[in-house]
């Protein structure tokens, strides 16, 4: 038989979801590493934001080849990045000897948390940051009366 | 009973004198002015952070373990680095444990090198770099120097428990911030605020370097950054962009 819940219990348990559910997206980020030896790339650092009109997307990019910068849709909730670096890194460059693999390329992908508009989005790359304003889907209007 | 936190002397440190710090936060900038001016003044290591409450993790050099957490130092200065993101619910042990140690070893003058974060950074050529004090002595520094002051606001982390921590000691201390990006490495913002330093403690690196290895930098504090991220989420560090409500004095 079902326990009658009182309100403060379902509250609880809401949180505790909430709770699990931000551990997750912060928490499995790092599960994998940041680098990936089958594809020769690594994992840039990406930031979202997002503004009444559009999701800003910036992707720290260092030595990036400005032209090789690609950007495509995965599906309409992610996107993809990728871009070639001026120079090879080896994991002994960045002093570690007990792993090999070689790094040409920075790729990512990026969730979005709204739905946009990709074909209307807008790139630049400047001071080695890669700076997407995507604008967000319109929704709506409701009549205020 | 063993404090959960401790400063271990690996040499005899002497008292009285002048210490940096450099801890993670937005940026990175502490972190990346620190490890410069450790390797370019070739300061070895003296003291390190041993502590229950802190994550298992040790680093490897040549084989041998280290921990995370250390400081390295000459005769005449001490600098405090960590090499991993430190976890917010540990903040305060630690700046408890430090600022203890600063007390026992008499600092003179303990400057703290961090980030403010700035959300237009890209548009900024040379970052700013501000200031703010424990004491009215180590105030009185800043304006003679004629650093710009942060003087309403909040500040997060680990500076934050610095300047109050040494305030209730009545210990100099200082922390300065250059505007930064939030959450990419910003080895310019490390550049200024090592200048800004070389105002109160002269520290003789070359930051032209530390800009042509810009690029080396971003690279190679990806995952500690990406670390220090949801750290700074659990310590609200966004509340530095809040405007205080207090009453107008």
């Amino acid at each position: 038989m079902r326990r009658r819940r009182s309100i403060f219990d379902i509250i609880d348990e809401y949180i505790e979801e909430i709770e699990e559910a931000a551990e997750d997206i912060i928490g499995g980020m790092f599960e994998r590493p940041s680098w990936d030896v089958e594809s020769s790339s690594l994992c840039p650092l990406f930031n979202i934001s997002v503004t009444p009109d559009n999701v800003i997307v910036t992707v720290d990019l260092p030595y990036a080849k400005p032209d090789s910068i690609r950007v495509e849709a995965v599906d309409d909730k992610r996107i993809e990045v990728l871009a070639k670096m001026r120079r090879k890194v080896r994991f002994e460059d960045l002093g570690v000897s007990h792993m090999e693999g070689e790094f040409s390329c920075l790729r990512c992908q990026i969730p979005l948390p709204v739905p946009v508009d990709l074909s209307r989005a807008k790139a630049k790359f400047r001071r080695g940051i890669l700076e997407l304003t995507i604008p967000k889907r319109k929704g709506y209007r409701i009549k205020v009366e | 009973m063993s404090k959960p936190v401790r400063v271990v002397e690996k040499v005899d440190v002497p008292k009285g004198l002048n210490m940096l710090q450099g801890l993670p936060d937005v940026g990175l900038v502490g972190v990346i002015a620190t490890s410069h001016i450790i390797s370019k003044l070739k300061l070895e290591e003296v003291a390190y952070v041993s502590s229950d409450i802190l994550p298992p993790v040790v680093v490897l050099y040549n084989g041998l373990p280290y921990s995370p957490i250390r400081i390295f130092g000459n005769e005449r200065l001490l600098v405090l680095i960590s090499e991993i993101a430190i976890p917010a619910d540990s903040l305060q042990q630690l700046m408890r444990a430090v600022v203890d140690w600063i007390e026992e070893k008499e600092i003179e003058l303990v400057v703290s090198l961090g980030g403010l974060p700035t959300p237009n950074r890209q548009n900024i050529e040379s970052p700013k770099v501000f200031g703010a004090a424990s004491n009215m002595d180590s105030l009185k520094i800043l304006k003679e120097k004629g650093i710009g002051l942060i003087e309403r606001g909040f500040l997060v982390g680990p500076q934050a428990l610095l300047l109050k921590y040494c305030s209730e000691e009545d210990l100099s201390a200082i922390a300065l911030l250059a505007q930064s990006f939030y959450n990419y490495p910003d080895p310019e913002a490390a550049a200024s605020v090592i200048n800004a330093l070389n105002q109160i403690i002269k520290v003789p690196v070359n930051l032209s370097e530390l800009l042509e290895k810009g690029e080396e930098i971003r690279l190679k504090m990806r995952d500690i950054m990406r670390r220090t991220q949801p750290e700074l989420i659990r310590m609200r560090k966004s509340q530095e962009y809040d405007v205080p409500h207090y009453y107008v004095a």
